[in-house]
Formats: structure tokens, sequence, C-alpha cells
């Protein structure tokens, strides 16, 4: 899928302009937010094909939350999600396992922040085509 | 050491008085035998014989109460125990002033052994139910002296022992009830005077406990938020730097590059170091560790895979042997592999080009021993003892290593802790280090330690 929209909610504007940069390379068009309420109204104005998302904005779970309230709508719930974090639990509370797990943490990729550029262009590239083929992200 | 609760402590006081009762009751129908065929005094065996019956049966009826009260566990009522004890101490001194009845009443020595009443009440009871339990001895053991004296009760002598009858010498009767009365009511001074400061600083110790924890706690929390802050500005310099070094913007000149390569280099070691302080104070913070049932196998070979390729790099040996009879077992199959993991790669980072590195699996009587060993620079003999501290490094491997953060071996302790394990190591320097693990085989169901 060739200049497919990607969005981009994070509170980091450093962040977003290398994620941008990474993902425009690869001709995609890109819209950015720094919030969760931002995020959500951009997201309704540009429909866009993907999102990443950070976990952690101005609330330690504003990622979470918009993951949820993305994929109980019916108009998003096909758009892939992919998380994109500093928050690292994988001892203990293991959330990463659950990426995939619809109720819990539905988002459809976990990614560690900084993500390698590679990564994060395959796993775009993957999302999207399944997508295309499937009609939905997971 | 958790501290018990009150009521629980105070209902396992009652069931040690039990216990001690049984030794009593086996005492006295020793001691009837033994002074009556042996020693040839004059008893009463069959009355005897009859209160240490008696006093099995009360033993049973308290036990049969106890368990019943015992029944509601950490719900158990302080206040009826409490009451089951006074019972049990009141009865005992009953009993025993009975007991004494029908074997010389104030002749006997063993009037004394009220003394440990007291001390026991003294222990578990409050200090005016403690001078409660002393008088009522003093008035219960005073009125069978009394009536023996009056002759309005039988008298016992226990010929055999004492040369002639005594309860009727008044001297005699009125010394020993003197001595008595006041030993008794010393003793519960004494030992309440003893008892209630251990309990004060017993409390003191449990609150500064309980202060100190709460203080760690919050440090954790402190920790773990400005780590993962640090983290955040780390991971986008990292990759704002990562965009130059890897040209996705274009090239740069050499000269630039190479500052640029460098800082990018010690930005990823110091969010490493920021990832492991994290990961351990996330896990200090998390009580709760997640368990399954796993293979310990196939865990040991992942690790073994994972670090490969850095041991072909150096020429390193690689060995592997997990015992066939090796089992699955409990307890959280990522945190293990990562120890397994971070053991491994000390091992190889430690040991010199064509070295070997070995990891062992075998079992032990209720556990898996794991056995971790290289032919690398060692731990000198001074340091051992610290390599499990967090940020200890040792002095030979921080020449051989500049960047380690010194916490690996402190997650790997808290790790294998966590599962009930050990972990301890062996070293000669310049020649190798051996590390040994033990976990538990623990049930086979899943559970959340």
């Amino acid at each position: 899928m060739t200049n497919a929209k990607i969005m981009i909610v994070d509170d980091d504007p450093d962040y977003i302009k290398v994620v941008k940069t990474i993902l425009e390379k690869e001709k995609y068009i890109v819209v950015s937010a720094g919030d969760k309420t931002e995020g959500m109204n951009k997201i309704k104005a540009e429909k866009p094909d993907l999102a990443i998302l950070d976990v952690m904005m101005d609330a330690w779970q504003d990622g979470f939350e918009m993951s949820r309230q993305l994929k109980k709508d019916p108009e998003y719930k096909n758009m892939p999600v992919i998380m994109l974090t500093a928050v690292e639990n994988r001892t203990g509370i293991g959330f990463k396992s659950s990426a995939g797990d619809p109720t819990w943490l539905p988002v459809d990729v976990f990614l560690d922040k900084p993500v390698e550029p590679d990564i994060l262009l395959s796993e775009v590239k993957k999302l999207l085509s399944n997508k295309a083929e499937n009609g939905t992200g997971i | 050491m958790e501290p018990v609760s009150e009521n629980i402590r105070l209902l396992k006081r009652a069931y040690w008085l039990i216990r001690l009762r049984w030794i009593a009751i086996v005492f006295v129908g020793a001691a009837t035998y033994v002074s009556s065929n042996f020693l040839e005094i004059e008893l009463q065996n069959a009355a005897l014989y009859s209160i240490a019956i008696l006093l099995a049966m009360f033993n049973i009826s308290v036990l049969l109460l106890l368990n019943h009260f015992a029944k509601r566990g950490n719900e158990v009522s302080h206040v009826a125990v409490k009451k089951i004890i006074n019972i049990q101490i009141s009865t005992d001194l009953l009993i025993l002033t009975v007991l004494l009845h029908f074997s010389g009443g104030i002749e006997n020595p063993f009037v004394f052994y009220f003394i440990f009443h007291m001390i026991i009440a003294s222990i578990l009871l409050s200090l005016w139910d403690s001078y409660l339990q002393a008088t009522f001895a003093v008035l219960v053991f005073g009125l069978l002296v009394l009536l023996e004296y009056l002759q309005l009760i039988p008298h016992y002598c226990l010929r055999g022992f004492t040369p002639n009858c005594l309860y009727r010498n008044k001297l005699y009767i009125l010394g020993t009830l003197f001595v008595f009365t006041t030993a008794l009511y010393l003793a519960v001074y004494m030992a309440s005077y003893i008892s209630v400061r251990l309990k004060r600083t017993e409390r003191a110790y449990i609150h500064a406990n309980m202060l100190l924890q709460e203080k760690d706690h919050i440090k954790n929390e402190y920790v773990l938020r400005v780590t993962h802050d640090i983290k955040a500005h780390l991971a986008t310099i990292q990759s704002c730097l990562g965009m130059v070094v890897n040209k996705v913007v274009g090239p740069i000149g050499d000269k630039p590059a190479e500052f640029i390569d460098r800082a990018h280099i010690r930005t990823i070691k110091l969010k490493n170091f920021v990832d492991t302080l994290l990961k351990l104070t996330q896990m200090r913070l998390n009580d709760k560790l997640e368990t399954d049932v796993f293979q310990l196998r196939e865990t040991v070979h992942n690790a073994v895979t994972a670090v490969s390729t850095k041991a072909e790099e150096k020429s390193i040996t690689l060995n592997c042997d997990v015992k066939p009879s090796i089992d699955k077992i409990c307890g959280n199959q990522f945190s293990i592999e990562e120890v397994f993991t971070n053991l491994l790669h000390n091992a190889i980072r430690y040991t010199p080009e064509k070295g070997t590195v070995i990891i062992n699996a075998k079992n032990g009587k209720s556990c898996v021993v794991i056995e971790i060993a290289d032919t690398g620079i060692g731990i000198p003999a001074d340091e051992i003892g610290d390599v499990f501290d967090e940020f200890f490094r040792a002095s030979n491997a921080r020449k051989v290593h500049r960047d380690g953060t010194g916490l690996g071996l402190s997650i790997a302790k808290y790790i294998v802790e966590r599962h009930g394990g050990k972990i301890w190591v062996d070293s000669i320097k310049d020649t190798g280090t051996k590390f040994w693990i033990t976990l538990p085989k623990g049930s086979q169901q899943k559970q959340t330690a």
C-alpha cells in the first residue's frame, strides 16, 4: 500500500520528528498529535490507515486507553495500532505478550522505544498489507 | 520475618500450654509410680492416677475448643483465646491444689510449681489477669492448708518423705504460706516486668520495620519514575542520533560522523544501564511474580542460543548438558531465562578467547541444580562476597569491560530468591568462575507466587 496515511500520537515532538522522517522517507503520509484528545480528533478528521501510539503521554496509560477506545469503535477497529513505548515491564506483568489480546491490550504490535527504523518500517508494511488482505491488522 | 498478629500468636501459645500439660500429665503418672514403688513414699496412688486422667480429659477438651476457634484462621477472636488461656491456668491451679491435697498438702515441695503458672500467666495475660491468677492460687492453696489444719478435710501425710506430719505446725504453715505468697507475687511482678518491656521493644521494632518498608517503597517508586523519564529522553536522543548514524537524513562528513557515532554508542550504553536499573526497581515494586509450569531444558537451550553468536565471535566452546531426567519446573520462565542468559553473557564476556563456558542442569533432592562455569578471569578472593551487591563490579572485570552496570547479578539473585532458590559462586582468579543455582521443583500447578 503506497501513500498510506499514518497517525503518530506521542507527547514527545522530537520523537514524532524521528518517526515522521523514517516514515516519510518511505513515502508514507504522516500526521501527528501530541496527546490523546488531539489524537482522537485527528484520527476522526484524517482517517489514517494505521496509528502509532505512545503508552505514556499526559497520564500513565493514555496510550492504552486510546487503543481500547479505537478498537471499540466500529469505524476504527480494523485500523492497525502499533504501541511504541519506553515502559519496560515484561517481568511480572508481561503486557508485551498480551499484544493482540482484544480485551486487555487491543494493539497489533508492541515495540520498544527507541525502535530501529528497519523494524518499524517492516512492522508498518506488514500490518498495512495484512489490512489490505484481511481488512484487519491482526 | 513477617510479624505474626497478636491473636495468632496467642493461639499458638494456648497450644503450647496444651503441650506443656501433656508433659505434666506424664510427669504426675511417672512421679507417683516412682515415689510409691521405689522411694517408698506413702501416696494416694488411686487418687493421683485419677487426677492425671482427669487432667488428660481436660486437656483434650481444651484442644477441641482451641481447634474450633482456630478454624477461623486469622479471624480468631483475641478475647476468646485469652479467656481459654485464663480458664486453662485457673483449672491447672485448682487441679495442682487437689493433687497436692492427695500428696501431703503443705508438706509437698511441689507447691512451688505454682510459680511456673505465674510466669506463664505473666507472659500470656495482662498484668491484672496475672495478679488475679496469683491471688486465686494463694486463696485456693491457703484454703486447702486451712481446711487440713482445721481437720475439716483429711490430710494425707507424705510419710517416707517428711519425718513427721507438719500440717498442724503453725510456724511451719505460716512460714511456708508467707514464702509461697510472696514468691508467687514476686514471680508475677518480675516476669511481667520483663514481658511488658520485651513486648514494647518488639512493637517498636515492628513499627520501625513498617516505616522502613514504606520508605523503601516510596524510594523505589521515585527511582522508577525518574529512570523512566530519563529513559524516555534517552530513547529520543538515541533515535535522533540513529537518524544521522544510519544516514536516514543523508550523509555527513567523516569527522562529525565519528563524534556522532561515539555519542550514539554512549547513549545506547546509558540506555541499557537505565533499562537494567528500571527492571530491578520494577521487580522490587512488583510483589507478584506470575508463574507457570515450563520445561527447564527449553529455557536453558534458549539462553544458550541467545549467547552462541557471542561465544563464536571469541571462539569460546559453549557446552550445554541438561540431564534427561530434568522435568518441568514451576516459575516465571522469562525471568529464569534472563538469569541464565545474563550469567552466560558474563561468562563469555570475562573468558579469554578459545576458553570454555559450560551450563549443566541436574536433579537435586527437591530442586534442580544449574551450574554455569567458565575458564575466565575469575573474581578476586576478597571481592567474592560482594558480587551480588547492586552496582558492584569486580576490579579485574572493570579492566576487561569498562561499561558493565553492576546490576546483572543483583537481578539474578533477586529472581532466583523470589523463586525460593539459591545462587552462589565459587571462583579462582585467573582460572575461572562457577555459579550454582538451585530452583525448587515446586508444584506442577500454575500459581501466583
